[in-house]
């Protein structure tokens, strides 16, 4: 190739041939020429701040660059403080919902041997459905547990570990060895051994490995089963059980199927070899509702994600698989948009805003949309004195932003309390079968939780409470409602009633189904049901009456904190609620990317002339051109016809001053950009003729 | 499918306001319509909906009496109208028609000199398919009332370009037919567009081919792109410039153990190399008494140059771990390597700067192995490696399943730069092998004669042997397919026609031209070493070989052996 006039093109790459080498080291070649240049001019403002602050956090200075270091860190600070608290909470979650079958497991392993089972290998199926990343985190507990007792260790293998038996076995042994002893410790075991040389493979190594460190459970796991050769497997499987009486061998197999279709793809011989138990992984998604609940409806929580977020989240959880790391990978990524992106993310942390521009975070905070909503209603309503004041006064401004924020975070706080009463009353009485809290939580975070089905089912449930269940009712209801006096009131009234109440029944309401008499009348030969009340015992009418009072107290409180979180001011202090960077960063659409990139190219390449050609010209960019065209052919595309055509795109504009070697160039290198974007390949059915692979907008 | 719903919903049809618009002008149209009323159809029904006008197409299909494909058959039998029969006068009997086996058919459409005519009764047939009546060949070629558009202005000048061939005439308008006509820009939701241009029939393209035209070669091209100066430049640079922009905002999801993929249209290499730098800058210590290990590694990886292996990357990234105190023995597997990579990255703790690895083109031919895909995915999730991928292709998320997008654990950002793919791709070798004009390069006909001279007999032999049974494989077995391609498509024949290894063997052995299978390896060998010889694996696993030549060309050099 020539490479001179390459480099010529390519222009800024380095002279000395790096780009044409597989794989390098970066040296930075003219370091001081360069640094001093291109990095300084483009960020200019913020250098002074930067550059003493980089070592310790990698946030960038705001607001046009005129945010001060203190409050880069603070916003700095207030997201690990955040984030690491939600990860905490996290992996918790995790670890709850693993151990059950982490404990299952570990015994499974602990108690079963080839001697238990008639000389079968112990195997333990394990599906994992669709949380494929479970089996990982069982299977290095399972490791961490074996390892600090020093009873053995896990080997995991998976598919692509397993080309051929030889290095399947190769890499068991290494992975059981250098599992314990390190790799080093692989390689002086593998030399400094005595007798002859073995190779790598033989699984005399192994046998040798169990009886030195006395290793008495050694679980080869199998990932992903299903997408391991059969035949590999069943050699290996009769392989290693001819070797059980020299080492103690448990398998383990992640299934993402079901183990009927495991076990039909294994011949009959090696499933003889095999005995075991079955275990079951709970799926992803009532994980994720956990992981959702736990992060937003928090008593403590300080800064939420709002209803867009929420349902791309679970949009995405649903639609696609998608395992618990991902999803909260994805709301931390959510925290750090917030913190990074938004100078006043500032004001969330703990403590007085210590910051010496505070003319800044004012001026920032008057811009906000919110501010300018609540200062509209202000003049509204004619306090134009307070309006002036908070446009005026710095000090007045960051005080009563402070307040703001903080009556913000309770109502969210509130908002979420709502979701949880109602998710856990549904839940405990079994209204619906299974209430997901994302939904509730969807509908309460568009200030829609009044109008949804969900919250008519809780109301109903709660008319029909007797009293033990109103007991348990009253356990559940967040503390906001239970510090009040009218309901202080209420609890009284239903103690005093419960005390006198001598039945072994639970009490009635008047609204249970049993107080009401459904009378049968036959007019006209049509079956007429009318319900009427039935007389109520002096008891079950007091309780009624407590009842509907509860009822009241609690529409009462859900008619004040429903409301649209994005209606409080200063929500954006504490709500993010953006659907595009999540979204554009975790499903990406590069497809539709490259398609408009060629269709409109002048989408992408912002014309400082402010030119916007819309149809083919020879101002666009040859790929692009090139790409218009082919979208208008069929599906098999004569190259002839098609470079006239492209050819005939400059000749129009430029007449006769173009040179058609130089554009067919172009049209060369825009056609090897087709064929390198998959949109074209060669044809045999006619010369000179490729076919058309891609259709735009499918 | 309902008229009258169509008719609510406007979207959904947008060729209806043009249809009715369009039908008044052009004499094509308005024979169209009276075509069709004599047949007792509401011309509204039938231009409304796709379906209705299938009802009365076969007669169109039976006109040209080519291409009736079965199920269309089935559609004329169940909805056939009298109005039909007399409508074909021209056309073969309903029984013979049917009696004509697609080979036949196929191979009566090749011997069909008159082709234009018949496939223009097949584009009519198909406008009228999508109740697209107004955009018939000769409305197009007409084209300004029809496309009001800056095309129209710029077509006519293109026909005039091109009438120096005037054999041609027609083929040109097809051209232009194909940019402007059934599918007009945007009319079409993309599903319809789908399968109008994959409807059936034979290819709907003119004849012409690059015979004529002298391709560029890569001398010609590479001075041709030297004096280009590109007059988009400052755009492009605007653009380098806002995704520089997001230099730190990369850093910080770097810092937050994600990794990047970058996608979109342009070559990224630019891009990289700049964020290298970026990253040097930024995370270098300014103190001289530092050690260089204390500076943040940075390994670029190009994906697209030939040779690059997973184990040459997980390699140097153990160089950049290590630096001067690499293991002696790597060991030849990645997995190996990337192992080793692990542990020494253990070992070395937290307190040192991690590894950035920018990996150009992480969906380049050589990469993008399900195998080697694992691998970098396991490198990804090694939390001591910060790794940035860029993707060219528009379907890179195909590659990765759900597991490996989880160890991969990647943000995604558009980076389209635009910037051209030079360092990437050869272009000239690419455009050649699209062409199947690839095999022109190794030397063509002199070059294999030329190193026939220099080998013995038994070599000539057996070169003389296969390229025999070669000719004789495409005179027989792929006749529609050759003969579609005509001879001058010898070139991409050539990727097809092939004989097994084993039956070469076996006819070598019976001429006595090699008496082992070993000494007929050897003898391919040698065709093997000069280029003269391809050979692929088969869907069914059988070796197959094949000559690089076109068949003018295979028969030229057979001729001048056999007369030698």
């Amino acid at each position: 190739m020539d490479a001179d006039l390459l480099e010529a093109d390519v222009g800024g790459a380095p002279r000395d041939g790096s780009h044409s080498q597989g794989v390098y080291i970066y040296r930075p070649t003219n370091q001081s020429k360069s640094f001093a240049e291109r990095p300084t001019k483009r960020r200019k403002v913020v250098r002074p701040n930067v550059i003493k602050a980089a070592k310790s956090h990698p946030f960038v200075s705001l607001l046009n660059g005129d945010e001060d270091a203190n409050s880069i860190e603070l916003r700095y600070r207030t997201y690990q403080q955040l984030w690491s608290a939600q990860e905490a909470k996290i992996k918790e979650i995790l670890d709850d919902i693993d151990s059950e079958v982490l404990t299952n497991v570990l015994s499974f392993t602990r108690s079963t041997s080839p001697q238990t089972y008639d000389g079968c290998i112990p195997a333990a199926l394990v599906t994992v459905g669709s949380n494929v990343s479970s089996l990982g985190r069982l299977l290095s507990r399972l490791n961490d547990q074996l390892t600090t007792t020093g009873e053995g260790g896990v080997i995991v293998l998976e598919s692509g570990d397993a080309p051929n038996l030889k290095t399947t076995l190769k890499n068991i042994i290494r992975f059981a060895i250098t599992n314990t002893e390190g790799n080093d410790g692989y390689q002086s075991f593998v030399t400094d051994r005595e007798g002859p040389r073995v190779l790598g493979y033989d699984l005399d190594l192994l046998a040798d490995y169990v009886k030195r460190k006395d290793v008495r459970k050694l679980v080869i796991a199998f990932r992903d089963s299903e997408a391991f050769d059969p035949g590999i497997l069943a050699d290996l499987l009769s392989l290693l059980s001819s070797w059980l009486d020299r080492i103690p061998l448990t398998l383990m197999f992640g299934i993402s199927t079901s183990v009927d279709l495991f076990e039909g793809r294994l011949p009959r011989s090696s499933v003889a070899l095999l005995r075991g138990r079955f275990f079951e992984i709970h799926e992803a998604s009532n994980c994720v509702d956990r992981i959702y609940g736990r992060l937003q409806a928090e008593q403590d929580g300080t800064f939420w994600l709002g209803r867009n977020i929420t349902s791309v989240l679970f949009e995405k959880s649903s639609d696609s698989f998608q395992t618990p790391e991902a999803f909260s990978r994805t709301v931390k990524y959510a925290y750090m948009s917030h913190f990074f992106a938004n100078p006043l993310s500032a004001l969330l942390a703990d403590g007085p805003a210590t910051t010496k521009r505070s003319d800044q975070v004012c001026e920032a905070l008057r811009n906000v949309s919110s501010f300018r909503t609540y200062c509209e209603e202000l003049l509204e309503e004619g306090s134009a004195g307070q309006v002036r004041k908070l446009l005026e006064d710095d000090a007045f401004l960051l005080e009563q932003s402070t307040r703001w924020v903080k009556l913000g975070q309770q109502k969210m706080r509130d908002i979420f309390q709502c979701v949880k009463m109602v998710h856990r009353t549904l839940k405990h009485f079994k209204v619906v079968k299974k209430p997901s809290l994302s939904d509730i939580s969807i509908r309460a975070l568009a200030g829609e939780l009044q109008s949804s089905a969900f919250y008519e089912d809780f109301l109903r449930s709660i008319k029909t409470l007797d009293s033990n269940q109103l007991k348990e009712l009253i356990a559940m209801l967040p503390a906001t409602l239970t510090d009040s006096p009218v309901f202080g009131q209420i609890q009284a009234d239903f103690d005093t009633l419960l005390q006198t109440y001598q039945g072994t029944e639970p009490l009635k309401s008047g609204y249970d189904k049993q107080h009401s008499v459904v009378a049968t009348t036959i007019i006209q030969q049509r079956v007429k049901l009318s319900k009427s009340k039935a007389r109520l015992p002096k008891e079950n009418a007091d309780f009624t009456n407590i009842i509907h009072r509860v009822y009241t107290l609690l529409e009462a409180f859900f008619e004040d904190t429903s409301i649209r979180p994005k209606e409080l001011i200063l929500h954006e202090v504490f709500l993010f609620d953006m659907r595009n960077p999540i979204k554009e960063v975790f499903s990406p659409r590069p497809r539709f990317a490259v398609e408009r990139a060629l269709s409109s190219p002048f989408d992408y390449l912002i014309s400082p002339s402010g030119d916007l050609t819309v149809s083919i010209s020879a101002h666009q960019p040859a790929a692009a051109i090139l790409y218009q065209l082919y979208l208008e052919s069929g599906s098999l595309v004569n190259v002839h016809d098609l470079w006239q055509a492209f050819y005939a795109v400059f000749e129009s504009e430029q007449g006769d001053s173009c040179d058609e070697r130089s554009i067919m160039a172009w049209f060369y290198r825009a056609l090897s950009d087709l064929k390198a974007l998959g949109m074209v390949k060669s044809s045999r059915k006619k010369a000179d003729h490729v076919s058309k692979t891609s259709w735009m907008g499918l | 499918m309902q008229p009258d719903s169509d008719e609510a919903r406007p979207v959904s049809t947008p060729k209806r306001p043009r249809t009715t618009d369009a039908a008044p002008n052009g004499s094509v149209n308005g024979h169209a319509d009276r075509e069709k009323t004599p047949e007792g159809k509401p011309a509204k029904r039938i231009k409304s909906t796709p379906k209705k006008p299938a009802t009365d197409t076969p007669a169109a299909l039976k006109a040209s009496g080519l291409k009736t494909p079965t199920h269309k058959n089935k559609a004329k039998a169940l909805f056939s109208t009298p109005a039909k029969q007399t409508a074909a006068p021209v056309s073969p009997t309903k029984a013979r028609n049917a009696d004509r086996s697609a080979k036949k058919k196929s191979a009566r459409l090749l011997l069909e000199q008159d082709e234009d005519e018949i496939w223009d009764g097949a584009d009519r047939l198909a406008e009228e398919i999508l109740g697209d009546n107004d955009t018939t060949i000769p409305t197009a070629a007409e084209g300004d009332g029809v496309i009001p558009s800056v095309e129209a202005g710029s077509e006519p000048a293109a026909a005039d370009t091109t009438a120096p061939t005037p054999k041609r005439r027609a083929g040109r308008p097809k051209g232009a037919k194909n940019k402007r006509s059934p599918t007009p820009e945007g009319e079409l939701p993309a599903h319809e567009r789908y399968f109008f241009q994959n409807r059936a029939g034979p290819p709907r393209t003119s004849n012409n081919n690059l015979s004529k035209v002298n391709l560029l070669t890569h001398e010609e091209y590479f001075e041709k792109m030297a004096q280009w100066v590109d007059p988009l430049q400052e755009e492009k640079a605007l653009l380098l410039d806002l995704h520089c922009r997001s230099f730190p905002q990369w850093d910080f999801e770097f810092d937050q153990g994600f990794n990047i993929c970058l996608y979109g249209y342009g070559s990224k290499r630019r891009l990289l190399q700049a964020f290298a730098d970026w990253q040097y800058c930024r995370h270098h210590n300014d103190d001289d008494n530092n050690d260089d290990s204390e500076n943040p590694s940075v390994v670029i990886v190009n994906g697209h140059t030939p040779g690059v292996s997973i184990r040459t990357i997980f390699a140097t990234i153990v160089t950049a771990v290590l630096g001067a105190d690499i293991p002696s023995k790597m060991g030849s597997q990645p997995q190996e390597v990337l192992e080793l990579l692990q542990s020494s990255l253990n070992a070395r703790g937290p307190s040192y700067p991690p590894i950035t690895v920018l990996i150009n083109s992480i969906d380049a031919p050589s990469l993008r192995r399900a195998a080697n895909q694992a691998l970098l995915a396991r490198l990804a999730a090694t939390p001591q490696i910060h790794l940035l991928a860029t993707a060219d292709t528009p379907n890179v998320l195909l590659m990765w399943d759900l597991s490996l997008r989880d160890q991969f654990n990647f943000v995604f950002h558009d980076c389209t730069t635009f910037v051209p793919f030079d360092a990437e791709f050869d272009v000239v070798e690419e455009v050649s092998a699209l062409l199947g004009r690839k095999g022109q390069r190794v030397g063509g006909k002199e070059g294999v004669e030329f190193v026939l001279k220099s080998l013995p007999e038994n070599a000539r032999n057996l070169y003389q042997l296969l390229l025999t049974e070669l000719l004789a494989s495409t005179d027989e077995g792929h006749l529609s397919d050759d003969e579609m391609g005509g001879l001058a498509t010898g070139g991409e024949g050539r990727e097809e026609a092939g004989i097994e290894f084993r039956t070469l063997y076996q006819k070598a052995a019976e001429e006595f031209i090699a008496s082992s299978e070993m000494m007929f390896r050897t003898l391919l060998k040698e065709f093997h070493d000069h280029q003269m010889i391809t050979s692929r694996i088969d869907a069914s696993g059988m070796e197959i070989l094949g000559v690089p030549l076109s068949r003018e060309e295979m028969e030229g050099v057979l001729e001048d052996l056999v007369l030698a």
